[in-house]
């Protein structure tokens, strides 16, 4: 190429970055798609428990808990210390387990397929999903689901929130978690609080 | 009239969130898109500075959901026994077409003329081959429910969400979306007519409206009481999180989102 045609390639290509903020991720999106279609068989399973199981399985291997637990404290994941981080990191697993357990069981017997993603960043992309198999006047036809994927820094793709039209669990757990730390005195005294609760709450 | 106030905005407000309808069209105008993302920005204040009235909320949340607890959710529940899935649509139909004035007055006051296009062709077709608004052929034609509110005209205007606002009957607001609220009372047309019979319909409207919107809520609001560690956080989280997406009509502006951040770096030390 000479130079007039690399120039008129990188304005095209400057245009184009310019005038769509936002890309699609085809790795992420077969990233999530491949969670889903592993989701499938337990969606399916007649057997509550079976289910919730196997969706166990899925959330250890595909969601990444240390980065979300990290999240959901806010400014105080830069305070906890490290004998708190040893109680909290498995009481909060088990915590999130169980709330990725009960919102996506919601959909069982549906099968979700991925519609399209958006970059934020190159290591934040929303993966969008919607039910494939929805039938007229079926609750979740319209609902959007996204997954938030982060490519840490070793480059692999983990889910870190999910969300509903919109509405996102980790950033209203992050909502939470702050507000009982603020409400118990802040760090270190209110996350010490936090652990109780969510002891609390798992052992239930 | 206070009281119909209330329990009027109560219903309408209550569950803007889980009401509010996701409508993600792929096809538009960027430009559009970008217009609508940008409403939400105003109202980025998070946590503690979104709720300077904690104190305050947390003492009417309490106080609602003796109310909720022990009135709105048997009625709920009776409602829901008492009719089938397709009435209960045909009824949030019927009352989804009684909005269309303040709906209309919102689309217009925003400028947004396509859209109240649709809501007067919607009404029109709604009303009549719809059976009186039981019906929502306008759907099957392409032309989606969409809802707007003076809350959301002022936040197009450029206005701030101001604190988040609890009160008992009136449910989650800001205190910018409580005054349009009370706005949208004085916008619809019924409130100007006074007669015995208009203020039966209107206390009928007020109630049906009520069950309309808390009986598909019984098991989510459940599910987050029993999964909340604090329930208040949550529902003021739910809720602000579904209002931001309304007022940018359906869209989620993702640079908002806070940064998830890297956090490797935190088992490093």
């Amino acid at each position: 190429m000479n130079f007039i045609q690399k120039a008129a390639v990188a304005v095209l290509l400057a245009v184009t970055v310019a005038a769509s903020p936002a890309f699609a991720n085809d790795a992420a999106e077969q990233f999530v798609q491949k969670v889903l279609d592993e989701a499938q068989p337990y969606l399916e399973l007649e057997d509550e428990q079976a289910q919730l199981d196997g969706i166990a399985t899925l959330v250890d291997k595909y969601v990444d808990m240390r980065h979300i637990g990290y999240f959901v404290l806010g400014k105080s994941a830069r305070q906890i210390t490290s004998e708190q981080k040893e109680e909290y990191f498995p009481l909060f697993e088990d915590y999130a387990r169980s709330i990725y357990q009960e919102a996506l069981t919601r959909y069982s017997g549906e099968r979700l397929a991925v519609t399209g993603s958006v970059d934020r960043s190159e290591k934040n992309i929303f993966v969008q999903s919607k039910v494939a198999n929805a039938k007229p006047g079926d609750e979740y036809a319209d609902t959007l689901i996204e997954w938030w994927v982060h490519v840490n820094n070793d480059g692999e793709m983990r889910i870190v929130d999910a969300g509903a039209d919109g509405i996102f669990l980790s950033i209203e757990q992050q909502e939470t978690f702050t507000s009982i730390i603020a409400d118990n005195g802040g760090p270190p005294a209110g996350i010490d609080a936090l652990i109780e609760n969510i002891r609390e709450k798992v052992d239930d | 009239m206070s009281m119909r106030l209330t329990v009027f905005a109560a219903l309408f407000f209550f569950l803007a969130g889980g009401a509010a309808h996701a409508q993600l069209s792929d096809a538009g105008d960027p430009e559009e898109f970008a217009e609508e993302l940008k409403r939400g920005e105003a109202d980025t204040t998070e946590g503690k500075e979104i709720d300077p009235w904690e104190g305050f909320n947390r003492k009417m949340f309490a106080f609602h959901n003796v109310f909720d607890e022990n009135l709105l959710v048997p009625l709920a529940k009776v409602y829901r026994a008492t009719t089938h899935k397709k009435q209960r649509k045909g009824i949030r139909n019927f009352l989804d077409n009684l909005k269309t004035p303040v709906i209309l007055a919102n689309d217009l006051l925003q400028g947004e003329f396509d859209r109240a296009g649709d809501t007067l062709g919607r009404f029109a077709i709604n009303t009549t081959v719809g059976f009186g608004g039981m019906g929502d052929p306008a759907e099957r034609i392409g032309i989606a429910q969409h809802s707007e509110d003076f809350g959301q005209t002022l936040a197009v205007w450029g206005l701030d969400t101001g604190p988040y606002l609890f009160l008992p009957f009136f449910g989650p607001s800001t205190l910018r979306d409580g005054f349009g609220a009370a706005v949208d009372t004085g916008l619809d047309p019924s409130f100007y007519y006074r007669s015995d019979a208009m203020a039966t319909a209107k206390y009928v409207r007020a109630g049906a409206t009520a069950l309309a919107i808390r009986e598909p809520l019984i098991e989510p609001l459940d599910d987050i009481k029993e999964n909340s560690l604090d329930y208040y956080a949550s529902f003021r989280s739910f809720y602000l999180q579904s209002r931001k997406r309304e007022i940018q009509n359906g869209r989620t502006n993702y640079d908002e989102l806070p940064d998830i951040g890297d956090f490797e770096e935190f088992d490093e030390e």
